[in-house]
């Protein structure tokens, strides 16, 4: 069935039928990407959440995380008990220019304050505006999506499956007392 | 013919040489493009980047004109005129339509067209040595030895259609064409339009400007208008291929609509040639210099010669 | 009877019946083209920069080509552009970047020959002046038109001069069979350097060394390359 320049006729068929079906392009400034979620674009932050625990801008393999923080004394609720310190966040940035992407400070925080927000228009014409303080990283905040639904047989989060132990539990003894209950009657 | 008359005839092949390779070169950046499944420039001139060569003029006419500093300065400048020029005089000599629709009727037009066209060469023989830069030199050591290769097989298929028209001028030859002209002269047509894209150095024989190991050829030094005349060269030479292709083996301005619509049947025709020379661009990855000189020799010109053979057993069973 | 049919196709002999003294603009033109042959020719044979040489006798040989259709000869004239300037310069000038010709002067390019050959020009153009002008005198070609087209040269070249056209080819032949003969090269075979594979001991494309070595001890070298010319 091969005939000589038959992989020469299959070439030019195939470029050929390209060029009839619709091009890959998208066309960016005028047509928003339509970006798969966990896309890296910019990093948020939930300063609520924060601790300054400080485990983000020491593993940053960049060191482009900067923390400004100062203890704070609260007064004791209770006379007997010892007066309370807490970190008060004075500053945090991150530099985008130094930034490799790597999303080393999301994964390494305990307290859920670092996410991924898809926005990537944030290009600068200086290079000193891409350090983003904590204001500009808070605002980012509002841009994270909700995080995308666990595949249909994905294991159950940890949270739910603990939270539904326990109700099963409780349901059981509910159901055993109403029986005992039943017995007695 | 009158001088009026002179004047509107080179006037108009002036307009054809600066506008038709824009044209093609137009459709060069777009189809390329959807062949890759891209859609090519969408922004210059605001409906589907039509004015996207334009724009690219005017930037090569912004870049500064240099001239490196251990190049040969007169030859070096000289180059891109003696590689354009040529290809403006061949377009002067190709027939567009019946009765005298052609910019100079030629009474020897295809040898004159043939001669003109390798003189273009010489232009990039020049840039290459001109330069003092290796990789153009090199480039236009490959451009010599394709010409070289290509210029027989290129000559041989012409004169089998010189033989099967029984004359060199280049509207005698449409004139004397009938359909069956298209199987009996293929091989040769095959060969001739091969050829012709060989001697443009139009991929997949580019290997004298081949990018990716010496930079472009003999243009490497060339920056500027000089480059872009380089370019410009380049489309006109698809243009004037794919044209005499059409006149010689295609029958030309024959075609089904009235003789007065003629020229339509050419332009169609030539069109349709650029667009293969633009698909087999795309399609195929550039031959090594081996195999292209393989392939002129061994495959090419003993095609040329059956053609030949062909051609004369024909005319001399229906003469 | 020869010249009687090229005069045929071209116009009548008619001596001294037109003035040497009021030339036409033609005449004019072809003298200044000649001249400017002339000096590119010149130039072509004295300066001192190689690649310059050869451009100047692209432009002596396509001044000769103009001089041609001046004189209506079409045929020969784009013959002239097709095989001189494109393949015959086409190929010098390959010559010449094969050989790195410099930019610039070369100072050594100069012959002892330069007396010799210029004694030999000025002799062979004496020769070709005095026939020409004994053989026409003053008379009158008149050009008309088509008198150089590709069927009057062709009919000329295959019915009135066929002989001498044949006898010229054959002498063609024999010089390309020759040609072919002498780059072929007697006896001595340098094995081409293989690819591929790269000899211990020895730096890659070092082709010199492996030629010099070839040569001093082909037999041990033929049995190793034997493999490599077969597969
Ligand atoms: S993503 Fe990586 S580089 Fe960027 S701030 Fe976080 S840890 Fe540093
Ligand atoms: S790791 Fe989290 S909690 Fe700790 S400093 Fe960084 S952002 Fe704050």
């Amino acid at each position: 069935m091969s005939f000589p320049g038959a992989g020469l006729a299959k070439g030019l068929a195939v470029t050929l039928r390209t060029m009839t079906r619709k091009t890959v392009t998208a066309q960016y400034p005028d047509a928003q990407p339509s970006l798969p979620p966990r896309s890296r674009g910019v990093i948020a932050l939930l300063e609520e959440n924060c601790t300054v625990c400080m485990l983000c801008a020491r593993e940053c393999p960049d060191w482009c995380i900067y923390i400004d923080s100062h203890k704070e004394t609260l007064p004791a609720a209770d006379p007997n008990a010892r007066a309370r310190t807490r970190n008060v966040l004075d500053r945090f940035a991150i530099d985008f220019s130094l930034c490799m992407y790597c999303g080393i400070c999301i994964e390494v925080c305990p307290f859920d304050a670092l996410f991924w927000s898809p926005e990537f228009e944030y290009a600068e014409t200086d290079i000193l505006e891409l350090t983003h303080e904590r204001d500009r990283l808070r605002e980012w905040m509002w841009t994270v999506p909700v995080p995308p639904a666990l595949d249909p047989a994905a294991e159950e989060p940890k949270e739910i499956a603990s939270a539904r132990k326990a109700a099963d539990k409780l349901a059981a003894a509910a159901a055993a007392a109403l029986e005992q209950g039943g017995d007695a009657q | 013919m009158n001088l009026f008359d002179t004047v509107l005839r080179c006037v108009a092949t002036l307009v054809v040489f600066l506008t038709l390779p824009l044209v093609i070169g137009q459709t060069e950046h777009k189809v390329m493009a959807h062949m890759q499944g891209r859609l090519g420039p969408m922004y210059a001139g605001g409906f589907h980047g039509w004015a996207q060569l334009i724009a690219d003029g005017v930037k090569f006419a912004q870049k500064e004109d240099i001239v490196p500093a251990g190049a040969d300065r007169r030859i070096f400048q000289l180059a891109p005129a003696v590689s354009l020029l040529p290809y403006l005089f061949v377009l002067l000599a190709i027939p567009v339509g019946p009765d005298g629709f052609v910019g100079q009727a030629i009474d020897a037009g295809l040898f004159f067209v043939l001669a003109v066209m390798g003189v273009g060469v010489i232009g990039k023989l020049m840039a290459g040595w001109a330069s003092a830069n290796k990789f153009s030199l090199l480039g236009g050591l490959r451009t010599a030895a394709q010409l070289m290769s290509y210029e027989l097989p290129m000559v041989l298929a012409a004169a089998s259609v010189a033989m099967a028209a029984g004359t060199l001028s280049l509207p005698g030859i449409v004139d004397a064409w009938q359909w069956y002209w298209i199987p009996w002269q293929i091989i040769g047509a095959f060969v001739f339009f091969t050829a012709g894209l060989a001697e443009l150095q139009r991929p997949p024989f580019d290997m004298p400007v081949a990018d990716s190991e010496i930079i472009f050829g003999a243009y490497t030094e060339y920056t500027g208008l000089r480059f872009a005349l380089f370019l410009l060269s380049e489309y006109v030479g698809i243009l004037v291929v794919s044209a005499l292709t059409a006149v010689l083996f295609l029958g030309g301005w024959h075609g089904p609509l009235p003789d007065q619509l003629g020229w339509l049947w050419t332009l169609l025709k030539t069109f349709a040639l650029a667009f293969v020379v633009i698909w087999l661009r795309v399609t195929y990855p550039r031959l090594r210099e081996d195999q292209l000189m393989r392939f002129a020799w061994t495959v090419l010109i003993p095609l040329a010669l059956v053609q030949l053979a062909l051609t004369g057993i024909i005319k001399v069973a229906i003469s | 009877m020869s010249a009687a049919a090229l005069l045929a196709a071209t116009g009548p002999l008619d001596p001294a019946a037109r003035s040497f003294l009021s030339p036409t603009g033609v005449e004019i033109v072809f003298l200044l083209v000649g001249i400017a042959v002339l000096g590119s020719a010149v130039v072509a044979v004295t300066t001192k920069q190689l690649v310059h040489a050869a451009l100047w006798l692209v432009a002596a040989l396509g001044g000769l080509a103009v001089e041609f259709l001046l004189l209506t000869a079409e045929f020969v004239a784009w013959v002239q552009v097709l095989i001189y300037l494109g393949s015959v310069v086409v190929l010098v000038l390959f010559g010449l970047m094969l050989t790195k010709a410099p930019i610039g002067r070369s100072p050594d390019a100069d012959s002892k020959n330069r007396w010799v050959a210029l004694v030999v020009a000025l002799a062979s153009a004496g020769t070709l002046v005095t026939l020409v002008v004994d053989a026409f005198r003053t008379s009158w070609i008149d050009l008309g038109a088509g008198g150089g087209s590709a069927a009057v040269t062709g009919a000329s070249l295959f019915r009135t001069w066929v002989l001498p056209f044949e006898a010229l080819s054959v002498l063609l032949l024999a010089a390309l069979v020759g040609a072919i003969v002498l780059s072929r090269g007697a006896g001595r075979r340098v094995p081409a350097p293989r690819s591929g594979r790269i000899r211990a001991g020895r730096p890659v494309g070092s082709n010199g060394t492996v030629a010099q070595r070839a040569a001093a001890a082909p037999p041990a070298e033929a049995p190793e390359t034997a493999p490599a010319e077969e597969s």
